[in-house]
């Protein structure tokens, strides 16, 4: 059966992901978070800084978390990825299985690749 | 008039039980007691807005409302939805806040990824920096999960934390711990237990309480109530 | 010397010892459901950022470790609202002393029921 489509444009699907043009990193990429400490508002932990992952998904572009706290609009918006990490690299005493993982999220800015290290094979998207 | 604070209980498994145990505060109820400062603060700074025009007391009572009534119910009829179809489950992995959208539960702001848990791989949400969670789909988030000790000690010693609330994983289950510190909210797919074989999405959605889809617990075959936590 | 780590926050706790987790939902008081409200109506309607409210929970420092979860959120919004220049520091002054008096009771021998930190 076929429809006339509706004259008015659609309101477009709720999506958890939004574009990401001119991301720097692909899945799979391992890359390293920058060792930085700079004050203000920042939602790169501390724990995670200098360590090295790879990167599960790409979210999209948000505005910037560390200018929208201090009332700017925090465009342009940077690209948002998840990233996998090993908790045994992350925490020197980790008590669990070397198999265990931790993930968050980590804006492009605080991404560099991991140093001297090749492409490993695609992190899964299992969700 | 029951004070909230006299016995801890999970309040939402309660209310999906429909038991009378004379535990449901209403929006309107009371603290009893003197207020703290900070309460005092809180209703100062509402009345000075409301008094310039900047919210009205009906907008803050709608959102006490929704919060209440509306949003904790929403994350077990989502996940029983995919327990029962494979499909929605995929499109729910694929794309949480889509999928919600799907069955008319509008997340608002909130960007979801669901997260499956299979024999090989347990998820456990936690926000360390402060207590993001999807409140649109869960509702409020339970105290222990605003909790100084549970951000700090869910990264480096989930197993730990996780025996705490008396969940005890096999050495060869894989934890992934995920810390929801940007611009992404998390909501756990726990395993179908045995034992709910023909079950309806309404009796699936009474054994999946918030602390399951937060990842501390498992959902059992069995009624919540004697429990005392959800 | 400090041996504090460099520019750490004190909500920055992931990772740092801490004791045994109250596994049970201790729930929320009349007042907190209702600053949480408050909070959510604010943020819907873009008044205030909650990028900003995390920036001023965070900036709290050593107070940060004293004050119980809806405390931090209390304290944050009323800088964020400051901020702003939605009231100023004399109208909350005096507004919080009408709110105090209005809930005045009688002085009772015990001491008032736990505020319950969140921990």
């Amino acid at each position: 059966m076929m429809r006339t489509r509706p004259k008015r444009a659609k309101k477009p699907r709720p999506s958890t992901y939004t574009p990401a043009p001119g991301h720097r990193f692909s899945v799979g990429d391992r890359v390293a978070i920058k060792r930085a400490f700079p004050p203000g508002h920042r939602r790169t932990p501390y724990y995670i800084r200098g360590k090295e992952g790879v990167i599960e998904r790409i979210c999209g572009a948000f505005p910037n978390p560390e200018e929208l706290a201090y009332g700017f609009d925090g465009e342009p918006a940077k690209v948002l990825y998840r990233v996998r990490f090993e908790q045994k690299h992350v925490w020197p005493d980790y008590q669990g299985p070397a198999r265990d993982i931790i993930e968050m999220e980590v804006f492009e800015h605080w991404l560099a690749p991991a140093p001297g290290r090749e492409k490993r094979a695609k992190a899964t998207r299992s969700g | 008039m029951t004070n909230m604070n006299d016995t801890p209980f999970d309040y939402y498994a309660d209310k999906k039980h429909d038991h009378t145990h004379g535990h449901h505060a209403p929006v309107t109820g009371r603290d009893e007691g003197p207020p703290s400062e900070y309460e005092v603060m809180s209703r100062a700074m509402q009345e000075l807005l409301e008094a310039k025009g900047i919210v009205t007391a009906d907008e803050v009572r709608r959102r006490m409302e929704i919060f209440e009534q509306d949003y904790p119910y929403r994350g077990s009829r989502v996940i029983a939805r995919a327990w029962t179809d494979p499909a929605f489950k995929r499109r729910l992995l694929k794309d949480g806040k889509a999928a919600c959208a799907e069955m008319g539960v509008d997340l608002e702001a909130t960007r979801l990824i669901a997260v499956e848990n299979t024999p090989e791989v347990h998820n456990l949400i936690v926000c360390t920096l402060c207590s993001c969670y999807p409140r649109e789909l869960l509702g409020s988030p339970p105290t222990w999960y605003k909790s100084d000790n549970y951000r700090a000690r869910v990264v480096f010693e989930p197993r730990s934390v996780l025996k705490e609330f008396g969940t005890l994983l096999p050495e060869d289950v894989t934890v992934r711990v995920h810390d929801s510190n940007a611009d992404m909210r998390y909501v756990v797919v726990p395993m179908r237990p045995q034992g709910t074989e023909g079950w309806s999405e309404e009796q699936l959605a009474e054994i999946l309480t918030r602390d399951t889809l937060v990842g501390v617990t498992v959902p059992k075959a069995r009624s919540q109530k004697s429990e005392g936590r959800g | 010397m400090t041996d504090k780590p460099l520019n750490k926050g004190p909500h920055d706790m992931g990772g740092s010892a801490a004791g045994p987790i109250d596994t049970m939902d201790h729930g929320m008081r009349f007042w907190e459901k209702q600053a949480n409200a408050l909070r959510s109506t604010l943020t819907g309607k873009k008044i205030v950022r909650l990028d900003a409210l995390r920036r001023a929970a965070e900036d709290l420092g050593d107070q940060y470790y004293k004050l119980a979860y809806f405390e931090r959120t209390t304290a944050a919004l009323r800088t964020v609202l400051l901020e702003k220049g939605l009231f100023t520091e004399a109208e909350l002054k005096a507004k919080m002393a009408e709110v105090r008096s209005r809930f005045e009771v009688p002085r009772e021998p015990h001491s008032s029921a736990g505020e319950g930190t969140d921990r």
